[in-house]
């Protein structure tokens, strides 16, 4: 339990783009280690996470639906909030004179043309759901979407 | 096809105030009651069309809700009718086996990834402007987070701070039959989503039935001001949406199938109060008239509340709407916001549209609902008639066609709305599927008016036309329906029968001048029915009233 929900916690910090394969929050430049000098040296702000909430694990693992013994939540607390932490660096960048970017600029169009293929693999699918039944895929009863 | 056309025209007069009498006898008994009311008001109501119901109990119900103003806006999720679903190349066919059109990216496998149908944007960039929306020329997908078995993911792909269309609005006419009227409503934004799987609930036993076809199905999701304020405005502007996107030819709007669901969000304040009611939103509607009733229904529930004093029993919630028993009921109690934990979609590039792109489309996007009716208005067409003729594509399209090979309007829009409209409800088809071309109703309509044909011969042909095809002019030589002209041979046959008849005859010029029924009636029998009326008739009344 706490490896998966460690793994969890893990996968959740590439919910910030910034890591991401394809793209970034932030245009490139201000990524770059010459601008954030920069701008640290006029600021002269010191670095602070005080602006982060701190993290409710409780909630947390809720959210992503596992279950967190007392222990647990004592334990990963603080972990966490290294984590946050240390994207909270990110928080320090000043951003005033930036224009946002929405993503990051990728060459090219990505689409593709609406043309029909049925994959051929379709059975491995199937194969890998563990309650499959008359065609279909077989869940514990749910009336209420949350 | 045929049957969706019927059902737009049939749902004006189905229209109806269902609450009202609920409203009503409501205020003086207990909440039990309330049951036994309301059935009572439906079956009133399947029996009484039209806006009688509302004629006879209209006062005391307007009265109270003068002193309250419902405050509503729709979300319409319209599924777009691509070759393929908006992330993955998988076929989308409404009614295919289950499971059958999934991969690996709909089916949220790891290391799949997503790509972007082009056809998505194209859709969401034609409604866009169709809406009048300020297009964003960068925007991007965003991931929403619910765990539900519907979703493989876990997640659904959709647009959350910049979607692609925003600030627009939607032109409608409301049907004549509740006193007509036109409204713009406000468009809020317009984004690009993709659909959820479908859960089959089996009746008996503790569990469901997922099928993912229609997971990662392309939607636009469009989203209201709340501008409307009755259940006959909510209506009509779903209605008016559904025109909206068979116009544009990007989805077939089906209701029953679930290409196009409204979620309505309503709610009620006294008249004059500045501040927002406690909204709820009302799911499972898949008619306009249950739209309309599922609204009156609410605002008679919400206002009714407000009168006793009970308005701390309207919470924020989500209602479902019982075609059976005509009510809403509660499904969930929302406790302050859902989190979706909105963030921006990692494994999608932005979607980036130039001027060039949009002006294309802009300048390729057909002849839109409201244009035609403004244009048909213009043509001296009768309100009545410019939205039966305007509401279906198809129909309009034909009536377009026929006009412009040179048929008079009028007489093209009554045959339209008469005969053809009467047929085509009767054999179930639309009209498409008829056999008549607009080029032989134009044909039609012009045999009549230079006299060729009488206009009972044109009804005779037009059902054969419209059966089984075939040319007016074939029809008529075929037949040997050309209508006699000529004053001489009216005069030959006028003749016979005067002197087949002599007692008659006698009895006319004896006084009986009602006879000249009879007479004309035998003239027509004898040629057939092919004599010019107005040539027999004056030939008639001559030799009849020549003193011999
Ligand atoms: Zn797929």
């Amino acid at each position: 339990m706490a490896n998966r929900a460690l793994n969890l916690l893990r996968a959740s910090t590439t919910v910030v783009p910034i890591t991401t394969r394809r793209s970034s929050f932030l245009s490139p430049n201000i990524w770059s280690p010459r601008t954030v000098e920069v701008k640290q040296r006029r600021s002269k702000r010191s670095y602070s996470t005080s602006s982060l909430e701190p993290p409710d694990v409780s909630r947390l693992a809720e959210t992503a639906r596992i279950s967190l013994s007392p222990e647990e939540v004592e334990e990963f607390g603080p972990k966490i909030r290294q984590v946050i932490d240390w994207f909270g660096k990110l928080q320090d960048v000043d951003l005033q004179s930036v224009e946002p970017a929405i993503r990051a600029d990728t060459e090219g169009d990505n689409i593709r043309d609406d043309i029909p293929e049925t994959f051929p693999n379709r059975e491995a699918i199937i194969a890998t759901i563990p309650n499959f039944e008359d065609s279909y895929i077989k869940v514990p009863k749910v009336l209420n979407k949350e | 096809m045929a049957l969706t056309f019927f059902r737009g025209v049939q749902t004006r007069p189905l229209l109806s105030y269902p609450s009202i009498y609920f409203a009503l006898r409501k205020h003086n008994v207990s909440y039990c009651n309330m049951q036994n009311t309301q059935l009572e008001t439906t079956e009133r109501q399947e029996g009484q069309l039209k806006g009688s119901t509302r004629e006879i109990h209209s006062k005391p119900h307007d009265k109270l809700l003068k002193d309250f103003e419902a405050v509503i806006g729709i979300e319409t999720h319209v599924q777009l009718s691509t070759q393929t679903k908006a992330f993955c190349s998988c076929p989308y066919n409404y009614g295919a086996a289950p499971n059958t059109s999934i991969c690996p990216v709909c089916m949220g496998l790891p290391g799949a990834l997503p790509v972007l149908n082009s056809k998505v944007i194209e859709a969401a960039v034609k409604v866009g402007l169709a809406l009048n929306c300020s297009l964003s020329l960068d925007s991007k997908f965003d991931r929403k987070q619910y765990f539900y078995p519907d979703l493989p993911k876990g997640y659904q792909i959709s647009q959350f701070d910049v979607p692609i269309a925003s600030s627009g609005s939607l032109d409608v006419d409301l049907p004549v039959e509740y006193g007509g009227g036109h409204r713009r409503f406000g468009i809020t934004r317009v984004h690009m989503e993709e659909d959820a799987g479908k859960l089959l609930h089996t009746g008996s036993g503790n569990y469901s039935q997922v099928d993912l076809n229609r997971a990662g199905v392309p939607l636009l999701e469009i989203v209201s001001e709340p501008d409307m304020r009755t259940g006959i405005e909510a209506a009509e502007y779903a209605a008016e949406i559904q025109r909206l996107v068979r116009y544009l030819d990007v989805s077939n709007g089906n209701m029953q199938e679930g290409s196009l669901r409204c979620d309505v969000n309503i709610s009620v304040r006294p008249t004059g109060q500045q501040e927002f009611g406690t909204k709820v939103e009302i799911k499972n509607l898949n008619s306009f008239s249950s739209v309309s009733r599922a609204i009156d229904y609410e605002i008679s529930r919400q206002v009714d509340l407000h009168t006793q004093g009970l308005a701390d029993q309207i919470v924020q919630e989500t209602r479902l709407w019982e075609e059976g028993s005509q009510k809403t009921i509660t499904m969930r109690k929302k406790e302050g916001l859902a989190d979706y934990r909105y963030f921006p979609e990692p494994d999608l590039p932005g979607v980036t549209l130039s001027e060039e792109y949009i002006n294309s489309i802009g300048s390729s996007l057909p002849e839109l609902p409201e244009t035609k009716r403004r244009r048909y208005e213009n043509m001296g067409l009768s309100m009545q008639d410019v939205l039966f003729l305007a509401n279906d594509i198809t129909v309009a399209k034909f009536f377009d066609a026929t006009i412009a090979g040179g048929a008079d309007v009028k007489l093209a829009a009554n045959w339209i709305m008469g005969d053809i409209a009467a047929y085509m409800k009767n054999a179930k088809v639309s009209i498409s599927d008829i056999k008549l071309s607009s080029e032989e109703l134009c044909e039609l309509i012009a045999s009549i008016k230079g006299g060729t044909i009488s206009g009972k011969m044109g009804k005779e042909i037009l059902f054969e036309l419209m059966a089984k095809g075939g040319t007016v002019k074939g029809l008529i030589k075929d037949k040997d329906l050309v209508q006699i002209v000529d004053p001489v041979e009216i005069e030959k046959i006028v003749d016979k029968v005067l002197a087949d008849n002599p007692k008659q005859l006698e009895q006319y010029r004896g006084g009986k001048t009602k006879l000249q029924g009879f007479f004309a009636g035998q003239v027509m029998k004898e040629s057939k029915g092919k004599a010019n009326p107005k040539l027999l008739n004056q030939i008639l009344l001559q030799k009849l009233n020549a003193t011999s």
